[in-house]
């Protein structure tokens, strides 16, 4: 890479001698609404492209070639304003006015361009810090997007604190492979990897039924502080993301951090305490003797009258922690014209809902906006974030050692409290005491994490029509994570031969990505009428990881060094990827009225069979803007806007994939290699995304009403599936590209400004989704794949037919497809989402809710068989399932076994009041104008309403796996929180 | 124009660009986690070859259970109960309508997994071919011989499975597999790879360039194990001459330790695989038992009964099907399961012997079974079809659950003398060819 950095230096320095120099000076004073100074507004002179901000006291002086043109002002959250360069004369103000349409908010299109929305060609989602952060308090940025914006299906994995979000945008556009989006931060491509702590070996996950790891581990992106982020804009497929190429088929999601501005410095000081507490109780089953009988047997009976009718409350022991949240924010931003800077600095601390479970995090960030000279800007991100997240020990087992299959085996009249010297009972129902369990086992996520990001752009030259720029970025992200599992060898499941008397996990990840590239930007206008950008750059990204999962067992004493101990096996895996690629874009505009972009991406990888072969992914996009004709009557209709874009993108086949390696094969004393079961494939090409997406954006009202409809329709082919091969190969399996599956969709948003006066303002957005997925090609037999077999429900990907449709065994009245041997139960996709935002200003109150409404999808709930199994079931004497009113509902249910996995598929529609805030602000006078005070009360999951019979329909047992994330296996409950914050800006 | 000029300049830029792009090599990156059989096959070191020898001997055990149930249970030595699959007892024996299928682990599993040890081979075979290491011509060639030796067996116990279906040989290049070949091509095919191996083991007087647990390292010595086979294959193929020549060059020795042979080696050590033939006795649920015949047809004093059976403390009852006996040829999870030993090179050399109008030395041979067997010399008739029944017997008795009754009686044409337990149940002749190929 070097060597072609050195020779686009090389080219640049030919091209010096163009640079011209300037010859008048504008200046002038911006101000906002009412009429204060409005410091950090950027001026641009859009004939030279000569640009500044303004000052501390809202003035700007600019240096121009000519003096005829136009300048243009802009603001984040503020229209737009364009004023000639001839009416800007001695005292020159101009007012700014709020952006009500957002139409003139910046959207990022290029890897180095941008274009105001209402330029795009594309349906780009947006959030702004004041819709991620400005409600209540977000555990984690990716908890953060939830119902935010249009064409997503965003879904916990459970509510263990620290993190583990699934977000699949406009539907299923992976099998095997990568499901979720890219995040890239402030340029720098974001590790979003989940790594399993290696719980596997004492819960045994995986093995019986699935060979997925079912650790629930966190997802990475976690470590963001949703507190720093300005902005987000999500790609959400090919048409918009294509410049990404090969690693942006399940979307991109770009997020800009806050930077300074210039002028004094502003100080924002913030506390939020909070708690947060279990959104759902499900209740215990209440016992008699003659249940005990028919659950347990006789031997049981006598264990149930010694506990003379005492019932522990053990949901409430197990989730009934009211979870201490305290969140602790400092930044300080400001600069003068050459130089910016913003600082953040928080600290996170909450305890989860079971007790010895939370999430710490420290972040620091320092942001730096560099002129250099004249012709040179830098900028530079750094963010280091410490963090430790206590998961407790979740989701499903074969061993009956999670506290959560511990929990549905015990019947509350079984005491599992420590005597008086800390000696905890063996539960007689299940291998595992799970409150001794909580109580000594250690499950900790420990992250140190670096990310270092710069760009620098160089003015090559300026001339009146046309100007050229190039634009150098780097990009670092650097972490260690440590798991540390500890299970003492006291445990009821680790002494007595019952296990390996006490187990040690440590597990340590390094992980390193780097990211290059080299841009450079021609703009260049032809009379005014017509304007052309033109960029071309060349991108690198390396990434490089390296796992290794130590399992001790056999502990010595209660040490848990991984030498104080008699056994010892070491897992290492490493991830090692480098891509190259190029890309060439151009963006025609002509008077605002057409809007035309072309562009392709050409991408190699270490990944692929053929590591430098070049990947192609085009992409076009098309926005008319009717309402800039000059014929157009923009009295009521304010803005017209018809798009179209098509793009495409690719997708890697999971790492190892083109490898038919040799595999241990321990023989005796020694190790030997034997050939693998699955074979590689070198030939296997990049599963690719096709989308083309149309629609129009129209503004009412000067734009306080509008409305932006989109229809897509993407088809991902060559979808990568481990298929079964004849085996006289000497393979069982093999890596091949088989499938593809259609995704179409619409996406409604509807913004609205209903009121807008001094004292009263009213806000919202009302947002529409549906998504239909369909496999259009399989070269393979229909398979079921994912959950646990049919008898239980499970996925199953067949032509035709929506990729997560859930199937099952079926009894006499379920509809069984002869073929298949199997009926259809349900289906993962839901049928629709509705999301609305409201944000209501009255004087110095606002308060601003978020609804959420997910009708549809279905999940696999394997908690309700298990309790069933166990007899524990809150609904277990309740006779509301039997049609014929002969059995309980858990007989009914466990009578299904082996018959129908009907039971076991459920509706996870649910209705959610997910955020509601209320602040006040303190007027300044109070402070005698030295500080702005802001006080506010908020909820998170404040309303939650389901006809889902667990803690929450929104899980997943297999994490963030492409198809089966929608199944429930005794998860860490999800959970409701309360806010109390304190805002103080000098 | 101006315009056009500083277009023509992009694009020149451009195009300038696309070349750099092409010119910035990415290089491949070898898997990072495991070895690649690729490179060791183009120039293996020593410790790879090692390694892969390690990994074939390691391999050929894998799933040989599967392959001595489907043997012993359609050969209704015992009966294999399994409370969490019940088509050992339903498919197996042909229950009902059960049928043997083309997609159920019971085929499936061996054939795939000697068809890898196979492949596993075949890469030790050009790391052998293209090594840079420092061994003569000669421990290449007998190290190659070696590979093709265990080849063979694999290829052996596949016919075994097929049987009339055939056997698909040429798998050198898992994109062109070659075809399914007859059963009596693939046996010519497994003699000729014995044989081809057998020249450059005879007579060779080099150790292999790596030490394996079969057998010998010495490339001579490893040639009599390799005879052994082939006096099998012989024997299947009624070519007297041909097995009495190689039971001659194998090691067959009338006086010697009966178990001395070669076998298939279990440890436990941590990832080791255990003798999966084992279970502990009196199991429930996952367990072995004796085809009551296998008791009630034997000789008194038969020692073979009592060293290879347990009588349970309570009956094993399955699908209607029942014993008293545990299967107990092993007695620990880590006990050898033999390829082949001398006792049935012994009983061999009696059938050559019987088949050829030799019956003193046939007789000589049955009598050192039976006696080792502690029973008193054979009174039998000696004519052939006289002889042939007492050596099928002692081989029931002395090869019990080592894979050889089913193959015996389907030789002989013989498989209506088997057993049936319950009404409908079907013996089968041969197992299906995987639904895959």
């Amino acid at each position: 890479m070097s060597k072609k950095i050195n020779l686009l230096f090389l080219l640049c320095n030919v091209l010096l001698p163009f640079f011209s120099l300037a010859q008048f000076t504008i200046s002038g004073t911006v101000t906002d609404a009412t009429n204060n100074p409005l410091p950090g507004v950027s001026v641009i002179h859009l004939n030279s492209f000569v640009a500044t901000s303004t000052d501390a006291n809202g003035k700007f002086s600019l240096v121009i070639p000519k003096k005829t043109g136009t300048l243009e002002f802009t603001y984040v959250g503020l229209a737009r304003q364009t004023v000639p360069v001839v009416e800007v004369g001695e005292s020159f103000v101009i007012k700014m006015k709020e952006d009500v349409g957002k139409l003139d908010e910046i959207v990022v299109t290029g890897l180095a361009s941008s274009v105001r929305r209402s330029n795009l060609g594309n349906a780009v989602s947006t959030i702004t810090s004041k819709q991620l952060v400005g409600t209540t308090v977000q555990p984690t940025m990716d908890a953060a997007l939830y119902g935010k914006f249009t064409g997503s299906n965003i879904s916990a994995n459970s509510g263990a604190p620290g993190g583990g979000i699934s977000i699949k945008l406009r539907g299923i556009t992976s099998l095997v492979a990568n499901s979720q989006p890219l995040f890239i931060v402030d340029g720098v491509y974001y590790d979003n990897s989940s790594i399993n702590p290696g719980l596997n070996s004492i819960s045994k996950a995986a093995g019986q039924g699935n060979t997925n790891f079912q650790d629930n581990p966190s997802n990475r992106i976690a470590d963001l502080d949703p507190e720093d982020i300005d902005r987000i804009e999500i790609l959400k497929g090919a048409s918009a993301a294509a410049i990404y190429g090969s690693r942006a088929a399940a979307g991109v999601v770009l997020i800009t951090t806050k930077r300074g501005r210039s002028g004094k410095p502003r100080i924002e000081l913030s506390h939020s305490i909070g708690v947060q507490m279990q959104l759902k109780k499900l209740g215990q089953r209440q016992w008699t003797e003659d249940k005990v009988l028919a659950s347990y047997g006789a031997s049981a009976v006598p264990l149930f009258r010694g506990a003379n009718g005492q019932i522990f409350d053990y949901e409430k022991e197990l989730f009934g922690n009211k979870g201490l949240m305290n969140n602790t924010r400092v930044s300080i931003s400001g600069g003068n014209e050459n130089t910016t800077y913003y600082a953040g600095f928080t600290r996170k601390d909450d305890e989860g809902i079971v007790k010895r479970t939370g999430y710490k995090k420290t972040s620091v960030r320092l942001n730096l906006d560099q002129k250099v000279t004249s012709f040179i800007d830098a900028n530079f991100s750094a963010n280091y974030v410490t963090s430790n997240a206590d998961r407790g020990f979740f989701n499903n087992d074969n061993t009956s050692t999670t506290l959560g299959v511990s929990f549905v085996s015990t019947p509350s009249w079984v005491n599992l409290y420590p005597d008086a010297n800390g000696n905890y009972p063996n539960n007689p129902f299940a291998p595992s005491n799970f409150i001794q369990t909580r109580d000594l086992m250690t499950n900790r996520e420990h992250v140190d994490r670096i990310l270092l990001g710069g760009t620098a752009t160089w003015k090559i030259f300026n001339f009146s029509k046309n100007s050229l720029r190039l634009i150098a970025r780097a990009g670092m992200d650097n972490y260690t994570l440590n798991t540390i599992a500890i299970f003492p060898r006291e445990l009821q499941f680790e002494k007595d031969g019952n296990g390996t008397n006490g187990a040690s996990i440590y597990g340590t990840t390094l992980d390193k990505s780097t990211n290059f590239g080299g841009i450079l930007v021609h703009n260049f206008k032809l009379s005014g009428n017509l304007e052309f950008t033109t960029q071309a750059g060349l991108t690198s990204e390396n990434l490089d990881q390296d796992n290794v999962v130590n399992t001790a067992t056999q502990l010595i004493g209660t040490q848990t060094n991984l030498n104080q101990a008699s056994a010892i096996e070491v897992q290492q895996t490493k991830t090692i990827q480098k891509d190259r690629g190029f890309f060439v874009q151009e963006e025609m505009n002509y008077r605002d009225l057409v809007l035309l972009t072309l562009g392709m991406r050409g991408d190699k990888s270490s990944r692929n069979g053929d590591a430098n072969k070049l990947y192609y992914y085009p992409k076009g996009a098309l926005a008319i803007n009717l309402h800039k004709l000059s014929t157009w009557n923009a009295s009521t209709l304010s803005q017209l806007k018809l798009r179209a874009a098509y793009g495409e993108s690719g997708n890697f086949a999971p790492f190892g994939a083109i490898y038919s390696p040799l595999v241990s094969a321990v023989f005796g004393g020694s190790t030997g290699s034997l050939i693998t079961t699955t074979r590689g494939n070198e030939a296997l090409v990049p599963e690719r995304q096709k989308e083309l997406e149309g629609g129009f954006d129209i503004g009412a009202f000067n734009n306080r009403v509008s409305l932006e409809a989109t229809y897509y329709r993407k088809t991902v082919q060559d979808l990568i599936f481990n298929v079964a091969v004849a085996t006289s190969s000497g393979f069982s399996f093999a890596w091949k590209n088989v499938a593809a599956i259609r995704n179409q969709g619409v996406e409604l948003a509807l913004n609205a400004t209903p009121v807008l006066n001094k004292d009263l303002q009213w806000n919202f957005t009302v947002a529409f989704w549906k998504n239909k997925a369909k496999v259009t090609r399989l070269d393979v037999p229909a398979f079921n794949t994912g959950a646990f077999g049919a008898t239980l429900g499970t996925y199953r990907i067949e032509k035709d037919k929506s990729p997560t449709q859930i199937v099952g065994i079926g009894g006499p009245s379920d509809k069984v497809d002869p073929q298949s041997g199997v009926a259809v139960y349900g289906d993962g996709e839901p049928d629709f989402n509705l999301s609305s935002y409201q944000d209501l200003v009255y004087k110095n109150f606002e308060l601003s809710v978020l609804m959420h409404w997910k009708k549809g999808g279905d999940n696999i709930n394997l908690s309700t068989l298990l309790s069933d199994i166990f007899g524990t079931s809150p609904d277990y004497d309740a006779m509301t399932l039997d049609p014929a009113k002969q059995l309980t509902n858990g007989k009914f249910r466990l009578a299904a076994l082996g018959t129908t996995a009907r039971p076991w598929v459920e509706d996870a529609s649910y209705f959610r009041v997910r955020e509601l805030g209320l602040t006040y602000r303190i007027p300044k006078h109070v402070f005698k104008n030295i500080a702005d005070v802001k006080v506010g009360v908020s909820a998170r999951n404040l309303i939650n309403i389901f006809n889902y019979s667990s803690y929450d329909p929104e899980v997943s047992n297999f994490g963030s796996n492409a198809i089966s994330s929608n199944v429930e296996v005794t998860p860490y409950p999800s959970s409701k929180s309360f806010h109390f914050t304190l805002t103080v800006n000098f | 124009m101006k315009i056009f000029l500083i277009k023509n300049r992009m694009i020149i830029r451009l195009v300038f660009l696309v070349i750099l792009i092409y010119s910035c090599k990415v290089e491949p990156i070898q898997d990072p986690n495991n070895p690649s059989p690729s490179a060791i096959a183009a120039k293996g070191t020593l410790s790879e070859i090692q390694n892969l020898v390690d990994g074939t001997e390691s391999g050929i055990r894998i799933n040989m259970n599967f392959y001595y149930d489907d043997v012993s249970v359609i050969g209704r030595e015992y009966y294999r109960f399994s409370t969490s699959d019940p088509r050992f007892t339903s498919d197996l024996l042909g229950k009902g309508t059960a049928q043997l299928d083309s997609n159920t682990f019971y085929i499936t599993n061996p054939f795939a997994a000697r068809y890898r040890a196979i492949k596993n081979a075949n890469i030790l075979i050009d790391a052998l071919t293209n090594t840079k290491a420092p061994i003569t011509s000669e421990q290449r060639k007998a190290g190659i011989a070696y590979a093709k030796t265990v080849q063979a067996y694999q290829y052996l116990l596949i016919s075994n499975l097929l049987y009339n279906n055939g056997l698909r040989v040429d798998v050198k290049d898992p994109d062109h597999l070659g075809p399914f070949l007859s059963r009596e091509q693939g046996i010519d095919a497994i003699i000729n790879l014995l044989n081809e191996a057998n020249t450059d083991l005879k007579n060779n007087l080099v150790e292999f360039p790596f030490h394996t647990t079969l057998y010998s390292q010495k490339a001579a010595e490893f040639s009599k194990f390799n005879r052994a086979l082939a006096a099998r294959v012989y024997i299947y193929k009624q070519d007297w001459m041909a097995a009495n020549t190689a039971l001659q060059e194998s090691f067959l020795d009338l006086n010697g330790d009966l178990n001395a042979g070669v076998y298939h080696m279990y440890s436990i050590a941590g990832g080791d695989l255990l003798n999966a033939m084992y279970f502990p006795p009196n199991s429930s649920g996952e367990t072995r038992v004796v085809q009551p015949r296998f008791i009630t047809d034997a000789e008194a004093g038969d020692k073979r009964v009592i060293n290879k059976t347990l009588l349970r403390t309570s009956e094993a009852f399955q699908d209607d099907l029942k014993s008293n006996y545990d299967f107990f040829l092993y007695k620990s999870n880590i006990d050898p399961i033999p390829i082949i030993r001398n006792e049935e090179l012994i009983l061999i050399y009696a059938e050559v012997k019987a088949q050829t109008n030799d019956p003193a030395e046939a007789n000589k041979a049955i009598n050192k079974i039976r006696s080792a067997a502690g029973l008193g010399p054979y009174a039998g008739g000696n004519d052939t079809n006289s002889l042939i029944t007492e050596i099928l017997k002692q081989r029931r008795y002395s090869l019990f659950g080592e894979g050889h009754r089913w193959i015996d009686l389907r030789r002989y044409n013989l498989l209506n003398q088997l057993p049936i337990d319950r009404p409908g149940d079907d013996v089968w002749i041969q197992f299906p060819i995987p639904a895959n190929e």
